[in-house]
C-alpha cells in the first residue's frame, strides 16, 4: 500500500527492544506487521512476542519413519530379492542383532537429515533474493521491523528513539 | 596477575582475566577478531601448508596410487595379520572424531559452559577426522575400484550387500556419523557465515554470500535453527556410541583368541574419548599460540577443564582395560594366554609397556595439578603422549593380536611398509584441511560466545564473589 | 542317498553330515608336498616367490605343517598335518564378508568363493579359525611358457582378491553334469580332488560323507578315533583327521 512505510530500529539490548515492541503495540500496530532480527538468538518470550511456529519437531520425526522403513526393507527385503536366499554360516537369512543395528543407523540417519533438511524448508534456505536487512545485525544488536503508516512516520521514529534506538531509519531491501 | 588462590578476595579483574564468559566484549569488536584471525596469514603459515602439500602429494596420492597399481603387495599385511596399520589408523581417526561430538553435543546437553569457544574447532576435527578415517579404510581394500558394491543400492543384478557383515555396519554407521557431524557443525555456523558475509568483500563475499543461505536472524530462521541444534545435539550421543561400538565389533565379532571380547564395546568408545580430548587440547595449544586474537577466546581455563576430562577419561580407560585383561588372564584358554604373554614378553613387548604409561601414567602424573592442568602446553604434552598411546594400543590390538592365533605353524609377524607413509599422508591431509578451514571459516562461534556472555554474571554472597549463570532453556 | 542338512542348526555334530567330505590320515602323510604341488597345479595357483613367502604370504590351498617336540637333538617328531579348507557347515568365514562373496553352497554344502564378488577387505581370512585363506596380495608372473600349464576348467585371479580349497569344485561340477547328463548319481570313486589323487599315501580320502556307503565314510567308521580340528568352535568341519593310531 502506498502510504505505508517500512520503518527499522536498532536496539544494542533486549529490554528497551521488548519496550520498544510494546509500545509499537500501543500505537496500533499489530505483531505481524512487526519482525525482530537479531544477532543473538533472543527468544519471543523475552521480548514478549508471540511464540514461532516451526516444523523441525514434525519433519524429524516424520525422517526418522523414513529412515526405519528404510532399514527395514534392508534388513527384511533386500535379502529376498535375490533369486535363491544366500546362506552365510550358521546365521538366519533375517539375522536378529543386526536387523536391529540396520534399523537403528537408518532411523537416525533418516530423523537427521530430516531435521537439517526441515531448517532449509521452514526458513526458506537457501534465499538469495534481496530481502529486508540492516548489517548491524550480526554485530549482536536487535532490530526491529515495522510497517506504518506515512503520516506518523514522525512519531513512530521518536518514540523509537526514546526508548533508545541507536538508530531509525527506512528499512532497505538489500541482497544478502 | 592475581594469584590463584580461592580465599582472596578475588577482584573483580581477577575473574575477567581467567573467565571468557565473564570478560565480555562488544560483538562488533569480537566479530572484528574472528575476522582478523582468519585474514592474518605468515609466511610461517604458508610453508608449512607448502610442506603439507608435498607431504600429501608424495606419501598420499603418489603411495596411494601405486599401491593401487600394484596390489597390497607392498604394504605389510600378510598371513596371519590380514589386516594391519589400516585398520589401526581407521580407529584411529575415528577415535579422534569422536572428541568434536563429545565437546558440542554431550558438554552442550550438558550445559558445560566452558566449551563454547572451542566447539567448532572441535566438530572440525570430527569431519576431518572422518575423512581420514574414510581414506584409511578405502585404502585397506584389495579392489578399492570396486568399493561402490559394498554400498546398498539398487541394480540390475539385484546384488545388496551382506548386511550380516560388521563390515556393512560399519558403512551404515560412519555414514550416518559423516553427514550428521557435518550437518550439526554446519547449523551454528550459518550465523557466523552471514556475519562474515556483512564484513567480507570480493570473493570472501561471494563464498560467505552463498554458504550463509540469506540467513538475517529473524525470530524464524533462529527457532528453526535452535531447534534443530537441540535435536542434534541429543540425537548425535547415541549415533556417536553406536559408531565406535559398531567398529569394535569388527574386531569382537570374530573369532580371534583377545578379539572375541564382550567388553570391546564401551572399552572402545572410551578409549575414543581418550585419544580424542588429547587431540582436541592438541589443537587448540596450536590455535591458541598460532592464530591472531585466539589468546582472547581460549584461555587456560578451557585446558583446565579439557584437562579435567582428560583424566577421568584416562581413568575410565584404565578400568576398562584391566576389567578385559584381567578376565583374560584369569580365565581365558591357552591361546589367550598365549596371546597376553606375547604382548608383554614379545618382540613388541615395548610398545605394551609403552602403551601403560603414555595412557595411564603420564595423564595420571601430570593432570591432576590445576595449575599445571591450566598451561597449554602442558596439556598439549599429556595430549600428545595419550594419542600415541592411543596409536600403540590399536596397534596391539590389531596386526600384534592377529599374530597369535589358533594354527601355531602361521604365526608370523607384521612390519608395515608402505601404510607407514601413506598414514603419514593422511596425517598431513588432516591437518592441511583444518589449516585451510581456519582461513576460510571463523573458527570461533562468536555468537555462542555472547550468547555465553550474557547469562554470565557476578554475583556477591556475602563477602565472597562467584560466578552466577543464568539458564535460559 | 543324501540328505539334506540346514547349517543353521547347531549342536550334536553327529547329526550334521555335509555332502562332500574328507578323510586325512596324519600317520599315513609323509610330508612329501605332492598334495600341494598338485592342487597349484589343478587350480592356478600363482608362484609367490622365496620372499613374499617366507612372509607369511604363500598361497598353497593345502600345506603340510609339521611340528615337533623337545630341544635339538632330543627332537622328536609328530604326525604332519595336512591342513586346507574345512569347508565348514558353519563357516565363521561367511557372514563377515560384506559383498555376499563367500557363500555356503545349498546344493553342495561346502563353502563356495565368489572371485567376482570379492572386494578384498579380508575379514573372512582373520574369521577362519584354520587360517586357510590366500590372499593374492600382487599380480604375480607367470613366464611363459608357464602359462601353457594352466588349468581352463579353472580360472586366474587377480590382485586384491581372496582364494581358498574348493574342494575342486571344477571336478565336481563336471562329475555332476556328466552323472546328470546319463540320468544316475555319482559313483563313489568316480572322480577324486587333485590332492587325494596324487597322494602316493593315500592318506588323503574324498567323497560323499552322506553315503554311509562311500568310502570316506567307511574308513570314518572303522577309525575309532577321528578328529576334527577346532571342532569346539563348531564350526562343523567336512575333513576328520585320523592320529595315533
Amino acid at each position: 500500500m502506498p502510504d505505508n512505510i517500512s520503518l527499522l530500529a536498532v536496539f544494542s539490548d533486549i529490554a528497551p527492544a521488548a519496550d520498544a515492541i510494546d509500545q509499537l503495540r500501543v500505537l496500533g500496530l499489530s505483531d505481524d506487521q512487526m519482525n525482530v532480527i537479531s544477532g543473538i538468538p533472543v527468544t519471543e518470550a523475552m521480548l514478549g512476542r508471540p511464540d514461532q511456529w516451526t516444523n523441525v519437531p514434525g519433519l524429524a520425526l516424520g525422517g526418522a519413519v523414513l529412515g526405519f522403513l528404510g532399514g527395514a526393507f534392508l534388513a527384511f527385503v533386500a535379502p529376498y530379492l535375490y533369486p535363491q536366499p544366500i546362506q552365510v554360516g550358521p546365521h538366519a537369512i533375517v539375522p536378529g542383532p543386526p536387523t536391529f543395528i540396520m534399523l537403528f543407523e537408518l532411523t537416525m540417519l533418516g530423523m537427521l537429515l530430516s531435521t537439517f533438511l526441515g531448517v532449509f524448508l521452514d526458513s526458506y534456505f537457501p534465499n538469495y533474493r534481496p530481502m529486508e536487512y540492516v548489517k548491524e545485525v550480526s554485530d549482536g544488536k536487535i532490530a526491529v521491523f515495522f510497517l506504518c503508516p506515512n503520516e506518523s512516520r514522525e512519531k513512530f521514529t521518536n518514540a523509537m528513539s526514546a526508548l533508545g534506538a541507536e538508530k531509525v531509519e527506512v528499512a532497505e531491501v538489500e541482497h544478502l | 596477575m592475581a594469584e590463584n588462590n580461592k580465599h582472596a578476595h578475588n577482584s573483580e579483574g581477577y575473574f575477567r582475566e581467567k573467565h571468557l564468559m565473564l570478560d565480555p566484549l562488544p560483538r562488533g569488536q569480537m566479530n572484528a577478531m574472528a575476522m582478523e584471525a582468519m585474514h592474518h596469514s605468515t609466511w610461517k603459515f604458508w610453508t608449512v601448508f607448502a610442506i603439507l602439500c608435498v607431504i600429501v602429494a608424495y606419501c598420499l596420492v603418489y603411495s596411494w596410487i601405486k599401491m593401487i597399481l600394484e596390489g597390497l603387495g607392498i604394504a605389510g599385511v600378510n598371513r596371519p595379520a590380514y589386516w594391519g596399520v589400516f585398520l589401526v589408523n581407521t580407529v584411529f581417526w575415528i577415535g579422534i572424531s569422536h572428541a568434536g561430538t563429545f565437546i558440542s553435543a554431550i558438554l552442550r546437553v550438558f550445559k558445560a559452559e566452558f566449551r563454547r569457544p572451542f566447539t567448532r574447532a572441535a566438530e572440525l576435527m570430527t569431519t576431518f577426522g572422518l575423512v581420514q578415517a574414510g581414506f584409511s579404510i578405502f585404502m585397506h581394500l584389495g579392489r578399492i575400484w570396486l568399493f561402490y558394491w559394498l554400498m546398498p543400492y539398487p541394480n540390475q543384478r539385484m546384488l545388496w550387500p551382506n548386511m550380516h557383515s560388521p563390515l556393512s555396519w560399519d558403512l551404515l554407521a560412519i555414514t550416518t556419523y559423516l553427514l550428521s557431524s557435518t550437518m550439526y557443525l554446519f547449523l551454528p555456523l550459518i550465523p557466523d557465515l552471514a556475519m562474515a558475509r556483512d564484513r567480507s568483500t570480493g570473493w570472501r563475499k561471494i563464498f560467505y554470500r552463498i554458504l550463509a543461505l540469506g540467513f538475517r536472524g529473524t525470530e524464524g530462521e533462529w527457532t528453526h535453527l535452535r531447534n534443530a541444534m537441540t535435536i542434534f545435539a541429543f540425537a548425535i550421543i547415541p549415533v556417536m556410541f553406536s559408531v565406535h561400538t559398531i567398529v569394535s565389533w569388527d574386531f569382537a565379532s570374530a573369532t580371534r583368541p583377545g578379539w572375541n571380547s564382550t567388553i570391546f564395546g564401551p572399552y572402545f568408545i572410551v578409549g575414543a574419548l581418550h585419544s580424542g580430548m588429547g587431540a582436541v587440547v592438541m589443537v587448540l595449544a596450536i590455535v591458541r599460540s598460532t592464530m591472531k586474537n585466539m589468546k582472547y577466546f581460549i584461555r587456560p581455563e578451557h585446558f583446565d577443564g579439557i584437562g579435567k576430562l582428560m583424566l577421568i577419561i584416562s581413568m575410565a580407560w584404565a578400568y576398562f582395560f584391566f576389567n578385559d585383561y584381567i578376565v583374560q588372564w584369569y580365565g581365558g584358554d591357552k591361546w589367550t594366554h598365549l596371546l597376553l604373554h606375547f604382548h608383554e614378553a614379545g618382540p613388541m613387548g615395548w610398545m605394551w609397556f609403552a602403551m601403560l604409561i603414555c595412557n595411564i601414567a603420564v595423564p595420571w602424573a601430570l593432570l591432576w595439578n590445576a595449575r599445571w592442568r591450566a598451561m597449554p602446553w602442558v596439556t598439549f604434552a599429556v595430549g600428545l603422549s595419550i594419542n600415541i598411546g592411543m596409536w600403540f594400543e590399536r596397534y596391539i590390538i590389531i596386526p600384534i593380536s592377529l599374530t597369535i592365533n589358533r594354527m601355531p605353524f602361521t604365526w608370523r609377524m607384521y612390519q608395515p611398509g608402505v601404510e607407514i607413509p601413506l598414514g603419514i599422508g593422511t596425517l598431513a591431509l588432516f591437518i592441511l584441511l583444518y589449516m585451510s578451514a581456519s582461513k576460510l571459516i571463523p573458527l570461533i562461534p562468536v555468537w555462542e560466545v555472547e550468547e555465553g556472555q550474557m547469562v554470565h554474571e557476578l554475583k556477591k554472597f556475602g563477602r565472597e564473589t562467584v560466578v552466577s549463570v543464568s539458564d535460559l532453556e | 542317498m543324501a540328505t539334506e542338512t540346514k547349517p543353521s542348526e547347531t549342536n550334536s555334530s553327529a547329526e550334521h553330515i555335509g555332502k562332500w567330505g574328507m578323510v586325512i590320515d596324519q600317520d599315513l602323510c609323509t610330508g612329501c608336498q605332492a598334495c600341494v604341488a598338485a592342487c597349484a597345479m589343478e587350480n592356478n595357483i600363482s608362484f609367490v616367490g622365496e620372499e613374499d613367502s617366507g612372509y607369511g604370504r604363500s598361497m598353497h590351498w593345502i600345506r603340510i605343517e609339521r611340528f615337533w617336540e623337545g630341544v635339538y637333538p632330543e627332537i622328536k617328531m609328530t604326525p604332519n598335518q595336512p591342513m586346507l579348507c574345512q569347508q565348514c557347515l558353519s563357516a565363521p568365514c561367511e557372514p563377515v564378508c560384506p559383498a555376499y562373496a563367500t557363500v555356503h553352497s545349498l546344493a553342495e554344502h561346502i563353502n563356495l568363493q565368489v572371485y567376482n564378488r570379492c572386494v578384498g577387505t579380508r575379514y573372512c581370512g582373520n574369521n577362519c579359525p584354520y587360517q586357510m585363506r590366500s590372499f593374492n596380495w600382487r599380480d604375480y608372473e607367470r613366464p611363459k611358457p608357464l602359462d601353457n600349464q594352466l588349468n581352463p576348467d579353472v580360472t586366474v585371479r587377480q590382485r586384491g582378491v581372496m582364494e581358498k580349497c574348493t574342494f575342486c569344485i571344477q571336478r565336481i561340477n563336471k562329475a555332476e553334469d556328466a552323472a546328470k547328463a546319463e540320468g544316475r548319481e555319482i559313483a563313489d570313486g568316480e572322480f577324486t580332488t587333485a590332492c587325494a589323487q596324487v597322494c602316493p599315501a593315500n592318506a588323503i580320502v574324498f567323497g560323499r560323507t552322506d553315503n554311509p556307503e562311500s568310502f570316506v565314510s567307511q574308513l570314518a567308521r572303522i577309525h575309532g578315533h577321528g578328529v576334527k580340528h577346532l571342532e569346539e568352535l563348531g564350526t562343523l568341519p567336512n575333513v576328520t583327521y585320523f592320529k595315533g593310531g
